[in-house]
């Protein structure tokens, strides 16, 4: 279960004309997750669902609240008063809040993380990327090339074992990164909109896969998105984003059974509302909710 | 017996296997030198610098025709033993150009990895490094005596810096997306600078080491001229005391020579280590 408690994160910025400013990127977010389901956090860009999802991955630390994961709280908010920075600065002088530890590989909490521009490490093949993510975590030498072969059979890519990710295209390199995320068997995995960079018929195809998948594993799925229609086709929950300052908007449960039909009216209808929540504004080219 | 027959075979096939990575390196680099566009353009400056002392154009003291320089070299290696101090200055060369390899590339991870090493450390090296390795020489000659240590520090001092700063700011640039991934999968510090930050910048360190050669290359001829009495520098300083120009110009032609031989294998190896580069 991951459960979120007032995250805020701000950001201070300095503009063109070189003056300082500050942004509100999230704003007093409470969410509970519970297990095995799928999440969307959906919203318009710029609305701070993403670096919500950082925040629940530890990527990022907030600037207020806190995240738990099963209980244990993900990282500490930063400080905010001069006594507490000296803290900080003294405990983490040499290695960086986000870092694991030095010599050890151990995670700090079972989840995975998939990102839009698949992260999946361009100077090893297919295989020992799997590889690598066993490895660090803790999984023996013997066990992982079995392992990996499993996951890779499962995305369907046994015919590319020693290719290097520059020779994919671009939904392979995708199910590389689907495979590496599930090979360590999280209990979360979360996906910082996994298919926006490939092309329609890919996605469907691989949001088929990513179904099937958690059908088989049962892992809880946090999924950030602007596409409502995947969020839809995908998702138990929809958590809604509005921008400036990114807070939550509207949460919608999708009680369709799945197999959904992607024409399904109950969804169409949905759709329709999440859409009305938004309009454009193309004075100041922004999103804004009603 | 059966288990010795085993290891021979064995023997025999790695045999193998090095001979025929020897045979692809010097297919490469020739093939790169040696193609047909650019014999056209080799041979006839070949001949023009046989024939015009030969026919008189230019006066054939100051340069000497090539079958001349040629025959030089040959006398040379024959009575003069050359060869050894070819080898010679390779061995300071090696010397000097692995110790700055094996403590920049540390040192530059260390400083790309964490800010506050960096803080520490690199201002030093910002302020030692505008310093002219040339600049060292005297220095270097009355604390380490003229010999070996001292050329091979020369050497070292050449080469570390481009390798160092190079390293430094392209780990410093790794993409955070990797290492935010590898984290996530629960990599330690460690892992991180050994098998993430490394890779990531691995083509701008075997770019940097291509600059280290140049660098230490002339600082090899700096330290011979000035200190020693082997060495291809230190004959190239002495054909000018004795107006040998045939000399100087073999020594120029070996310098070159091991500089693109150096450049080559560096290439070679790259194309080893970072295979996945090529494809793209």
């Amino acid at each position: 279960m991951i459960e979120a408690r007032n995250v805020s994160k701000f950001f201070s910025i300095i503009n063109e004309d070189r003056t300082a400013d500050g942004v509100t990127a999230v704003l007093s977010v409470s969410l509970t997750i519970e297990d095995g389901k799928i999440i969307s956090l959906l919203g318009p860009s710029g609305c701070g669902k993403s670096t919500f999802l950082e925040i629940l991955g530890g990527l990022q630390a907030p600037t207020e609240g806190s995240v738990f994961i099963d209980g244990v709280q993900v990282l500490e908010p930063l400080p905010s008063t001069r006594k507490e920075m000296e803290v900080y600065r003294r405990k983490y002088k040499l290695l960086s809040p986000l870092a694991n530890s030095m010599f050890k590989n151990r995670p700090k909490h079972d989840i995975a993380m998939i990102f839009q521009d698949y992260a999946v490490f361009p100077w090893m093949t297919v295989l020992q990327n799997v590889m690598f993510a066993l490895k660090l975590r803790g999984i023996p030498r013997k066990e992982r090339e079995g392992k990996a072969l499993v996951y890779l059979r499962k995305v369907g890519l046994t015919d590319s074992l020693r290719k290097y990710p520059s020779q994919l295209s671009g939904g392979m390199r995708q199910r590389l990164a689907l495979a590496r995320a599930l090979s360590v068997e999280p209990r979360i995995i979360l996906m910082d909109e996994p298919f926006a960079a490939v092309d329609v018929l890919t996605r469907e195809h691989l949001q088929d896969d990513l179904l099937r998948l958690w059908d088989e594993t049962g892992v809880t799925i946090v999924m950030v998105t602007h596409d409502t229609d995947e969020a839809l086709y995908l998702s138990d929950e929809i958590v809604v984003f509005s921008p400036n300052p990114g807070c939550i908007r509207n949460r919608f449960a999708v009680n369709t059974e799945r197999p959904r039909r992607r024409s399904d009216p109950e969804l169409l209808d949905l759709k329709s509302r999440i859409n009305s929540l938004f309009k454009y504004d193309s004075i100041h080219e922004s999103w804004y909710s009603i | 017996m059966s288990k010795s027959i085993n290891s021979m075979s064995k023997l025999k096939s790695v045999l193998r296997l090095i001979f025929r990575e020897i045979g692809y390196f010097f297919k490469g680099a020739a093939g790169n030198l040696f193609t047909w566009e650019f014999i056209t353009i080799l041979i006839p400056l070949l001949a023009l610098w046989e024939l015009l002392p030969r026919l008189g154009v230019v006066n054939d003291r100051l340069v000497p025709p090539l079958s001349e320089v040629a025959v030089t070299f040959w006398v040379m290696v024959t009575q003069r033993g050359f060869l050894s101090d070819i080898g010679n200055s390779m061995v300071k060369f090696f010397l000097g150009l692995g110790l700055a390899i094996i403590a920049a590339i540390p040192i530059g991870l260390l400083m790309g990895w964490n800010i506050s090493i960096r803080k520490r450390v690199l201002p030093l090296f910002q302020m030692l490094s505008p310093i002219p390795p040339p600049a060292w020489v005297p220095i270097t000659i009355i604390l380490f005596g003229v010999g070996l240590p001292m050329q091979t520090f020369l050497i070292f001092l050449a080469a570390f810096y481009p390798i160092l700063f190079n390293t430094y700011q392209a780990v410093k640039d790794t993409d955070p997306r990797y290492l935010a991934s590898a984290r996530i999968f629960g990599a330690s510090e460690l892992t991180l600078i050994l098998r993430v930050y490394f890779w990531h910048s691995i083509g701008a360190i075997i770019m940097s080491v291509k600059t280290g050669i140049a660098m230490g290359l002339v600082m090899l001829v700096i330290a011979e001229m000035y200190g020693g009495r082997t060495g291809i520098g230190y004959i190239l300083n002495e054909a000018k005391d004795y107006f040998r120009i045939s000399q100087m110009v073999v020594c120029m032609a070996t310098l070159g020579m091991i500089g693109w031989f150096l450049i080559e294998v560096l290439k070679f190896v790259e194309i080893k280590l970072a295979v996945w580069k090529v494809g793209r």
